[in-house]
């Protein structure tokens, strides 16, 4: 069952289209990483499924009701963390959570759900007028989870929060979706929903280019490692260029740089570097999943096309959706 | 229920600004003001209230202003309304809760305002103040502000950022109030008045002007004011200029005068949700 579906969702602002033709579905109980960079269109979606503002074009079902006829239906059971979240600034946190708690009819404990979100009881006390960005980052979440909402809708919910405030809200992600919920989580930094999501679906310009499990993009790109080895001695490099697998080798200051086209190709390589001069350190910087995002968004916004030097990527957009929609079924 | 808890959060949030302490502090002030300059001029009280009912008429949308402006517009621009109604709040409660907040601290400034004039007065005045005249003072006084808040609202809910709200607020009270009670020379209702008449070539007679003119909440206030001085207009003579003689005009009568400022206050809110109910808040 879909706790989230959206049918040709289409929203424009005079000339400009903000989201194109959106077909999202999101199953009940998955953790779904919304990705895509600033301005592709991540918000715009969020605000149709929330009733904010009314689709151009297309329709949103979200908890099985219309996220626009039927919003305040679709709001009892969702948990918002908004993008740039502001608050009443003289009243304290606590009193935020109070009346959401009044709001949506439910019995939590104000301050359970404070701790929970790592919010010191002092500071929840004080007026959000004082607040920095991640302590109303944990107020919204606490907020959010008001209800033990059966979706909890995180737009870029890690935003200024410390390493910390970015463990446990991957923690309480993993601890709602356990419970059963559904968490559709917006974000522009790819490793912090890799962690997290099951599947993850990727927008630019208004447009979904990819939606996938993690692993499957990263397959899909045959993604690349760059090895980073501290030798002592001179290298053979035209004999580890030679290893399959190899793409590209160079050094620099005792320090070779190779680059494999795949995992396997990794102990190889370094083997081979190792029978020829001895490798005394290695970094290993893997096929970031940043050069995949970039793949699928060309690093500025606008989608791969044929015809473009990351033909390849481009290519696997299609596939890619395709695939996804098969998997859903 | 929902409506409450907007209305509590936003009176709290309101309550513990300078801005609203400010706004009731000041128009108290100025009340106590009216009361202290004529203790030595009038024996009785009552009269003061006519003067004070004239300030109150110019001014009090000024103090009302900065209170409401803000009720939906400011929340809008800031995101806040993102925190309220990601919540199960219906847009028509959210509208209905800010009214509520708003109307209260207006209800607070017109019933600390008189409170403190009374005891001005009771200090100050040769003849003790009648505490049912004061009384109808407020209650007439509040059933104006009720009306300057829920239009103001209104504008504030049809706007989406501070300065449209500003300016839409301040240009309703320069039409109802300065230009609709002629203050200013050419640049009033009358002109627009003798304007149209000029093109069906009529005239427009004295009383349709009255009643014209009466469709104001800020007149429409002053006409009601009269039952304050019930009973006493031949004390002085601008009482009995302003309200002596007993007239069957419409605009003569107070049912009439609290419908005028209570429709202001009503449909404005009502046209405000209507524009906010459709609105999107991107």
């Amino acid at each position: 069952m879909s706790a989230l579906q959206t049918t040709s969702l289409t929203k424009r602002f005079g000339e400009f289209v903000a989201v194109d033709d959106l077909d999202l579905d999101v199953e009940s109980g998955e953790v779904y990483g919304f990705l895509g960079p600033n301005g592709a269109g991540k918000s715009t979606t969020i605000d149709m499924l929330l009733g904010f503002l009314d689709p151009s074009e297309g329709s949103a079902t979200v908890l099985g009701h219309d996220a626009t006829r039927e919003s305040q239906a679709v709001r009892q059971r969702t948990g918002l963390l908004p993008d740039g979240l502001e608050l009443y600034e003289n009243l304290t946190g606590r009193e935020h959570v109070a009346s959401a708690i009044e709001t949506k009819g439910a019995s939590d404990d104000p301050d359970e759900l404070i701790e929970r979100v790592g919010l010191t009881e002092e500071a929840a006390r004080r007026r959000t007028g004082g607040y920095s960005k991640g302590m109303k980052q944990r107020l919204g979440l606490a907020i959010a989870l008001v209800g033990d909402p059966d979706l909890l809708v995180l737009d870029e919910p890690s935003s200024g929060l410390d390493p910390e405030g970015i463990k446990r809200l991957r923690r309480i992600v993993e601890e709602e979706a356990d419970r059963g919920a559904t968490v559709f989580f917006s974000s522009h930094i790819l490793e912090q929903v890799e962690k997290v999501c099951d599947r993850v679906g990727i927008m630019s310009d208004g447009e979904l280019v990819a939606v996938d499990t993690i692993d499957n993009l990263r397959a899909e790109l045959s993604a690349e490692s760059v090895i980073e080895a501290d030798v002592d001695g001179t290298p053979n490099l035209a004999a580890v260029e030679a290893v399959e697998g190899v793409t590209a080798v160079s050094e620099r200051d005792a320090t070779v740089e190779l680059t494999v086209a795949r995992p396997a190709a990794k102990m190889p390589a370094l083997r081979t570097l190792d029978d020829t001069a001895s490798v005394v350190d290695v970094t290993i910087d893997d096929a970031s999943l940043e050069t995949l995002f970039e793949r699928y968004t060309n690093g500025d916004g606008t989608p791969a096309s044929d015809g473009e030097s990351e033909g390849e990527a481009a290519t696997g957009n299609s596939e890619t959706v395709a695939d996804a929609g098969g998997e859903s079924a | 229920m929902s409506i409450r808890t907007v209305a509590r959060d936003d009176l709290k949030n309101a309550a513990r600004s300078y801005v609203v302490l400010g706004v009731i502090g000041v128009f108290a002030a100025l009340v106590a003001l009216v009361f202290v300059a004529e203790r030595n001029i009038y024996p009785d009280p009552y009269r003061t209230l006519f003067d004070v009912s004239f300030m109150t008429f110019l001014v009090f949308p000024l103090f009302v202003a900065p209170l409401a402006y803000l009720a939906v517009a400011g929340d809008r621009e800031s995101g806040v309304i993102k925190y309220v109604l990601g919540l199960p709040n219906s847009r028509a409660g959210y509208v209905l809760g800010k009214f509520a907040s708003r109307v209260s601290v207006t209800l607070a400034a017109v019933v600390v305002a008189l409170a403190v004039g009374f005891v001005v007065a009771f200090a100050t005045f040769e003849n003790a103040p009648s505490i049912g005249r004061f009384a109808t003072f407020a209650a007439v006084s509040a059933l104006y502000g009720v009306s300057l808040t829920g239009l103001f609202v209104g504008v504030s809910a049809a706007t989406s950022r501070r300065s449209r709200a500003m300016l839409g607020v301040f240009g309703a009270y320069f039409l109802l109030v300065p230009f609709w009670f002629g203050f200013l020379p050419i640049v009033n209702l009358g002109t627009v008045l003798d304007a149209v008449a000029t093109t069906f070539g009529t005239t427009i007679t004295d009383s349709t002007r009255s009643f014209v003119n009466s469709l104001s909440p800020a007149t429409a206030y002053l006409f009601a004011t009269e039952p304050v001085y019930s009973g006493v207009f031949d004390q002085y003579p601008q009482l009995a200029g302003t309200f002596g003689e007993d007239s069957a005009r419409l605009q003569d009568q107070r049912w009439f005068n609290a419908l005028v400022m209570l429709a202001w206050g009503g449909l404005g809110l009502l046209a405000g949700y209507v524009s906010f109910r459709r609105s999107e808040l991107g």
